[in-house]
């Protein structure tokens, strides 16, 4: 029992820090690709280790999977929107880039 | 156990906070769009959090709604702005 | 001690809203507004309203959002290279006019002022015992569900649920009547990106689960008939943004059909309910899950179609001009 707390503790702890470190990267780094970069990956982390923390706290099999579903789905949102935008704000710097290649 | 987990919303609230500041310096729409992102998923962590903290699996769903709304932003702004470009080339 | 999470959660809202109204520039605006909905959907989680705050996420922030990043593109300069140059201008020009606030403030401030009375006063007379919490407790096992709120919502005041339902029509009737005839484009290209399209695709049927989901719980917790209806709202959304836009794809009758299920079966039910001798919404208690499970599947089918056709309609509107000179 003891165990238990003290684990999901040091989870919750691991993901405020990179929770911490993506609104940092967010606030200091130079241009938005940066920016994209530490905010779509750093979060992400953070949100993984909170939700593997709040599964072991919750403890019951039915919550694990949809917390790890919930997880899932914000990685493939997170990650797509990344490129998205990344390729919405270099298609706005450079208009004719890529027309011919798709 | 209680404790820690106000210490943890706490927390993440104020990294919303500070992270709501690109909005006012973010030059481009997307830099501020960023914004809505770090929302979204720093709002589903305390959503998590508060699940466990109260014991309510159906802030779990709120969760997914967050998530459902972040994607969905993202992609009305690429779709509806990318239009822009073909008006004036 | 969880007070803190309570008073951190105020100052936010309160502070992003009175940031919404204040900023200089309108993009600030709008990601200022977006934030809002979101702090206060958190609020409405620590209040313990789970329906209302899956409500405010999906319409204030998600369904709203989309709208307002549609308007924005209208707002925004033509040229996007001049965008930095017009809004610093634009900035400049707002500080020379500060005097012209003045008014307004104080205006703002009195308002703030007379707001806060109302609700002191408010906050003074609350009644003893709950309110009507006790009278929804003890009518609950005779309205067909076990969710007080949905109970209220479906069966004891239906009658306001079905005017709801009507507003969001009339909203869409008003941008019909505002938009000219010509509804429906073609469909258009699909999406060129085929990761978007991929995730479009990916997203579609999980949402559809979600909001069948629920529609499901509405019966026993926090879910029902609005919140399924803005997240298939936001499958048709999403399929528009694909290049598929739905209401163009199927014949104009079904689409009309869909847009009017859910008032029209709600009236229905209410008078044939009255020709049995009831009043216009008392369901007889052996049959009232199940109507109300009706009930609500058709009226998420109908605010679906209803906030799609907004979004699809208003989308449209400015690209007509564009269509005229493609096609002269």
């Amino acid at each position: 029992m003891m165990i238990k707390e003290v684990i999901t503790v040091i989870l919750l702890v691991v993901g405020c820090f990179f929770f911490l470190a993506g609104t940092l990267g967010v606030l200091r780094f130079p241009d938005l690709f940066s920016r994209l970069h530490a905010l779509t990956k750093a979060d992400n982390l953070g949100l993984g280790f909170i939700a593997a923390a709040m599964a072991l706290h919750i403890g019951s099999p039915w919550a694990a999977l949809k917390i790890f579903s919930i997880w899932f789905f914000t990685l493939l949102a997170s990650s797509t929107s990344c490129y998205l935008i990344a390729r919405f704000q270099k298609e706005k710097d450079q208009p004719t880039d890529r027309k011919e290649v798709e | 156990m209680d404790i820690i987990f106000i210490i943890v919303v706490v927390f993440l609230l104020l990294n919303i906070a500070l992270g709501l500041f690109r909005v006012w310096r973010g030059p481009t729409v997307a830099d501020r769009l960023l914004t809505t992102q770090l929302f979204g998923t720093t709002g589903m962590a305390i959503l998590l959090v508060l699940a466990g903290y109260l014991k309510d699996l159906n802030l779990l769903n709120v969760a997914i709604t967050f998530n459902v709304l972040a994607i969905l932003l993202v992609i009305g702004l690429v779709q509806v702005w990318k239009k822009k470009k073909g008006e004036s080339p | 001690m969880s007070v803190l999470i309570d008073i951190i959660l105020a100052i936010l809202a309160i502070y992003l809203a009175f940031q919404s109204l204040l900023a200089k520039r309108l993009t600030q605006t709008v990601f200022i507004f977006f934030a809002f909905g979101l702090a206060l959907a958190l609020a409405w989680v620590r209040l313990g309203a789970i329906d209302v705050a899956i409500t405010e996420a999906a319409i204030a922030a998600g369904f709203m959002g989309v709208l307002f990043l549609d308007a924005l593109r209208d707002f925004s300069p033509r040229t996007s290279n001049n965008q930095e140059k017009t809004e610093a201008a634009k900035d400049i020009f707002s500080k020379k006019n500060t005097k012209s606030l003045l008014l307004p403030r104080v205006a703002l401030v009195l308002g703030l002022v007379l707001f806060l009375l109302i609700s002191l006063e408010a906050i003074w007379n609350i009644p003893d015992g709950g309110g009507l919490t006790v009278s929804v407790e003890t009518m609950l096992p005779e309205s067909g569900v076990e969710h007080p709120v949905t109970a209220v919502l479906l069966n004891f005041r239906a009658y306001d649920t079905w005017l709801e339902i009507g507003v969001i029509l009339l909203g869409l009737l008003a941008i019909f009547a505002t938009g000219g005839i010509k509804l429906y484009l073609k469909p258009d290209v699909p999406a060129q990106d085929i990761l978007l399209r991929q995730v479009i695709l990916f997203f579609t049927p999980i949402l559809f689960l979600f909001g069948a989901f629920l529609l499901y719980i509405g019966k026993s917790g926090p879910g029902g008939a609005f919140q399924a209806g803005v997240l298939w709202a936001a499958i048709g959304i999403l399929l528009h943004l694909g290049g598929k836009p739905v209401f163009s794809m199927i014949p104009r009758w079904l689409g009309q059909l869909l847009l009017t299920l859910g008032l029209g079966f709600f009236l229905l039910l209410g008078f044939i309910l009255m020709a049995g001798g009831a009043t216009l919404f008392e369901y007889p208690p052996a049959y009232a899950g199940v109507l109300i499970l009706i009930v609500e599947t058709l009226a998420a089918i109908s605010i679906a179609a209803a906030l799609t056709a907004i979004f699809a309609n208003l989308n449209q509107m400015q690209e007509k001009p564009n269509d005229i000179e493609s096609t002269t």
